[in-house]
């Protein structure tokens, strides 16, 4: 195992080619994620026809680095333009969007940047040290296990909204009926959609997402009218004047935040590992999760200084999510079976270069698992340079001015949507959801849990249906321990939401 | 002249926004924003020409109706990355993916027929319309070429009883409806290739209960965690944990052995007379000139029959199968009649009882949020904001003024191309925000012809062409 180990060692960081491609990998990454509408996903298919001509470890280290910065990189339109980049950033939107509006965009971002290679660093030690013990859980998951993790996820995004709780479960049913439209997964038949063949495809989350939240930001401040007095927030340190300055900002915000909570961004870190290598989980619930069991562990989570507490939801989400990008390559590489559609690709791209993932290449080509995983650490601590830069570039938006800046918005929330499926449709469905949102947050109802309704519905109501067709009948729920155990743990949120519903005189005390 | 002088006649307010929004620039400002205009205006003709007269001079877009990473897009970007060598432009693949392959055949079928919309189509167009789920049929597409054919087999965990297919066949005959499997949705492919297999034994073809997984992948997952006892997939998909002795292969459906599994005995070679599979091949939609069918049609036959794609293929694992038109028509006719058969036994229907129907799920969403309403309105917490907007009717421009550029967008670019229809939309937007007229023609002659680019010709998303050549 050892030589195994230096052979793969030599392999990635001996050669100065894998360098290149890494940082290559790194900027397409940031890039591809920062821009609203292009998914990692995205990127790493239009790369496969690249990786015909690399041989199999450059090949694996440019897809790594591109995902592990891409989820990063959706943390800076999110902060920015308010506009999420990734799901996994809209469980923090409105936390990042309130510091840029109060000319503090570093410290989110600063944050939101170190605890991601945090997270990514662990879940790359993680595979490394683990990764056969943990897929070895990952496969006693069946459908059952998998409901009741999603009943969690959802629970958990209920369970950290700010202000009402009933708002915030009204926005989760709200996410989980538009989820509804479209043919269903599971039984095959066409719901809501009027004969519309475009309907049958249903409501995508990222058209949705997009326009929820950028879209109705910029039908927020048109409606005000002020937009063309608006002069825009000068940044504290964001390209304030010297980049190095500014660059030493970000990244003290980072560190500091990264001091002060060790034990929460390992804890974060840990759970993002755990749920990315579950199937059909993914960075997104692994958010919304780290951030719950943070709230529910520590008594000061919600401290009296709201940007403190903001900050340090950004940091346990982005630990979490950039944590779950190495968790799901762990059923990928050991089993062969891919866990989300990047690492769907990854498959075919081993198999293209004669590699079946598998047992079997654990025994037969070592070297090769070994350098994928050191191939998970270079990409991480490639995004600290990249991302701290795309964070400074990225800052430029901010001083143009809010009148010039709306309309550009708004052709971005269109291209992206239309870049999507290359539908207009998704630019309808944009469209909708602006105003949907818009009108949302008039009445103070959060809109991080529609978009993960829009997410978990289909496959929440897909997995109790095959666990009521594979257990036979509703016991099949919870006649499986974990099962048992993940219902338990469900029962008992629901238990504390249940107090928090019940009617009270007064204003309901946030939760 | 325009903005040339900064003490410009102010306009009267339209929509309340009172000011030019970088009306005190300095008349040096002005100096630089003129000269962007030019250099804009510059970049824009370089940009924008290249028009050539023969077919094809735009990109093509090649409609895959699944999701990124599997099978019928890895077989897609192959095709593309190869065709747009051969045809000498862009070849760019769009997954329309939901549906169960209704959204991505249907966006084919109804694509402009003017030769720059392929369509990647797969075994389900011949199932669908059998389903009545659509109206598309193979009648709706000029199929192009056929690449390949995939044989349904079937797996059970390497630990489990069963030997052979006879062992697994007198299981499901003693205890008909105690076992379960998977592979893919309810009404897939490789359920119909299970029910069929059941049938042609003279079993109930709900001897075995389907769970509607979607994918190999998360059901290959299921069977590993014990939640089904059996899988009907590719022998492809499979590949990894067949390897590592985690499954047996129990049969293939097809007419001869799998090169992946030199041991396993076909169906036939067991005694069951029943081959199945899946297929995939690159279609046109009706109506395409033929003079423009014929380019088309020449290099795809010619990228199907080269030898990168023979590699590609055997490399990934799928079974090349290649065929022209009258071969892929004549596919398209048989399997058409075989499906015709199997949904009209219902045998289908039966096994596809669900214990919630499909208006279960949002009618017990709708109770709770009916509820949650009735909770929010009883106590009052469904008021506005105090940090919102107080709106009156007098503010309905300023809050139309997005939705109205949005469905602009929306109703010229299939017409007059993107980079017009979005040149429209910024620069109404910026104007009536009263943006300098000056700054609002550089941000927009600058940001779409750069937007254009980035998407359309690096990333590869087709945004739409229109007249003047963009």
């Amino acid at each position: 195992m050892t030589d195994a180990l230096m052979t793969a060692a030599a392999e990635v960081f001996g050669r100065y080619d894998i360098w290149l491609i890494v940082l290559a990998a790194a900027v397409y990454g940031v890039f591809v994620g920062a821009v609203p509408g292009l998914t990692a996903t995205m990127a790493v298919a239009l790369f496969v026809p690249m990786a015909a001509w690399l041989d199999p470890v450059a090949a694996i280290a440019a897809i790594v680095t591109m995902v592990a910065c891409a989820i990063f990189a959706g943390d800076i339109p999110t902060t920015l333009l308010r506009i999420p980049g990734t799901p996994a950033s809209a469980a923090y939107a409105d936390d990042a969007y309130a510091f840029a509006q109060r000319g503090e965009a570093d410290r989110p971002l600063g944050a939101a940047l170190l605890c991601s290679v945090a997270g990514g660093v662990f879940g790359a030690v993680m595979l490394m040290l683990l990764g056969g013990q943990l897929a070895r859980v990952a496969v006693v998951f069946s459908v059952v296990e998998s409901f009741w993790l999603y009943l969690l996820g959802l629970t958990s995004a209920v369970l950290v909204s700010r202000g009402s709780t009933t708002k915030a479960l009204l926005a989760l049913v709200i996410g989980l009926l538009l989820s509804t439209v479209g043919l269903s997964a599971v039984h095959v038949d066409a719901r809501f959609t009027f004969g519309r063949p475009e309907l049958y495809q249903g409501i995508s989350f990222i058209p949705a997402m997009i326009g929820l939240f950028g879209l109705s930001e910029v039908i927020r401040n048109l409606a005000s009218g002020t937009a063309s007095t608006d002069q825009p927030k000068p940044q504290a340190a964001l390209l304030s004047g010297r980049l190095l300055t500014s660059l030493k900002n970000t990244l003290a915000a980072g560190l500091g935040q990264l001091r002060r909570r060790p034990r929460q961004t390992l804890r974060s870190s840990s759970i993002g590992v755990v749920i990315g290598m579950l199937p059909g989980a993914g960075a997104d619930i692994a958010a919304w999760i780290s951030m719950a069991v943070s709230k529910r562990l520590a008594g000061n989570y919600e401290t009296d200084q709201p940007d403190r507490s903001s900050l340090n939801r950004i940091s346990d989400a982005t630990a979490a999510n950039n944590a779950a990008v190495a968790g799901s390559w762990i059923p990928a590489l050991v089993f062969g079976i891919p866990g989300d559609s990047v690492t769907a690709i990854v498959i075919g791209v081993l198999l293209m270069k004669n590699i079946t993932p598998g047992p079997q290449v654990f025994v037969d080509q070592p070297e090769m698992v070994f350098s994928i995983y050191l191939v998970f650490l270079l990409a991480n601590l490639m995004l600290l340079p990249v991302g701290l830069l795309a964070v400074q570039l990225g800052g430029v938006l901010l001083r143009v001015p809010r009148a010039v800046l709306l309309p550009v918005i708004v052709l971005f929330c269109v291209t992206g949507a239309y870049a999507l499926n290359g539908s207009l449709f998704d630019v309808g469905v944009m469209l909708v959801m602006g105003i949907v949102g818009f009108l949302l947050e008039r009445r103070g109802v959060p809109l991080g849990p529609v978009v993960l309704g829009i997410i978990l519905g289909g496959p929440l109501e897909e997995r109790f249906i095959q666990s009521l067709t594979a257990g036979g009948g509703l016991l099949g729920l919870i006649n499986r321990p974990i099962a048992a155990g993940l219902a338990a743990v469900c029962g008992l949120l629901w238990l504390t939401l249940a107090r928090s519903l019940a009617w009270r005189r007064g204003p309901v005390p946030d939760l | 002249m325009i903005g040339c002088s900064s003490d410009l006649p102010r306009h009267e307010p339209a929509c309340g926004f009172r000011t030019y929004a970088m009306s005190t620039r300095s008349s040096r400002g002005r100096g630089l924003l003129w000269r962007l205009l030019v250099v804009s205006v510059g970049l824009l003709g370089v940009v924008g020409c290249g028009s050539r007269s023969e077919f094809p001079s735009q990109p093509i877009v090649l409609i895959c109706p699944w999701s990124p990473g599997g099978g019928t897009d890895r077989v897609s970007r192959q095709l593309a990355t190869q065709l747009s060598q051969s045809l000498g432009v862009p070849v760019n693949v769009v997954n329309a993916t939901g549906g169960g392959g209704v959204t991505g055949h249907t966006r084919g079928a109804v694509a402009r027929a003017d030769g720059y919309t392929l369509t990647m189509a797969t075994v389900e167009l011949n199932m669908l319309h059998w389903r009545g789920l659509t109206k598309i049929s193979p009648d709706d597409f000029e199929p192009l070429a056929l690449c390949n054919r995939d044989a349904a087999a079937v797996f059970v965990r390497s630990d489990s009883p069963w030997q052979t297919l006879a062992d697994l066949e007198a299981t499901i005959a003693r205890e008909p409806g105690r076992l379960r499997a998977s592979g893919s949705a309810r009404g897939s492919i490789w359920h119909v290739a299970v029910a069929g297999w059941l049938l042609e034994q003279g079993l109930p073809a709900d001897a075995i209960a389907w769970v509607s997984i979607n994918g190999s992948g998360p059901s290959l997952q299921e069977l590993l965690a014990g939640g089904v006892d059996l899988i009907c997939c590719s022998v492809p998909e499979a590949r990894g944990l067949l390897a590592g002795g985690e499954l047996r292969c129990l049969g293939v459906m097809a007419e001869s052995r799998h090169p992946l599994t030199p041991d396993v005995p076909t169906f036939r070679e067991a005694g069951c007379d029943w081959v199945l599979g899946g297929w995939r091949g690159l279609m046109l939609p009706l109506g395409v000139p033929e003079e423009r069918a014929a380019v088309i049609r020449e290099a795809v036959l010619r990228t199907v029959e080269s030898d990168a794609f023979a590699q590609f293929m055997e490399t990934a694992g799928f079974n090349l199968t290649t065929g022209g038109p009258a071969k892929f028509e004549q596919l398209l006719v048989t399997f058409d009649r075989t499906f015709k058969e199997i949904f009209a036994t219902a045998a289908i229907d039966a096994v596809s009882e669900s214990p919630i129907g499909p208006y279960g799920f949002p009618l017990i969403l709708g109770g709770i949020g009916a509820g949650l309403l009735v909770l929010l309105v009883g106590r009052g917490q469904l008021q506005l904001q105090t940090d919102a907007l107080r709106l009156t009717w007098r503010d309905l421009p300023r809050l139309l003024l997005v939705p109205v550029a949005v469905a602009f967008f929306m109703l010229t670019t299939e017409s007059l191309g993107f980079v017009i229809a979005a040149t429209g939309m910024l620069l109404g937007l910026l104007l009536v925000v009263r943006v300098h007229p000056l700054t609002a023609t550089v941000v927009t002659l600058l940001l779409v012809p750069a937007v254009y680019q980035l998407f359309a010709v690096q990333l590869g998303v087709p945004l739409p062409w229109g007249i003047l050549g963009w």
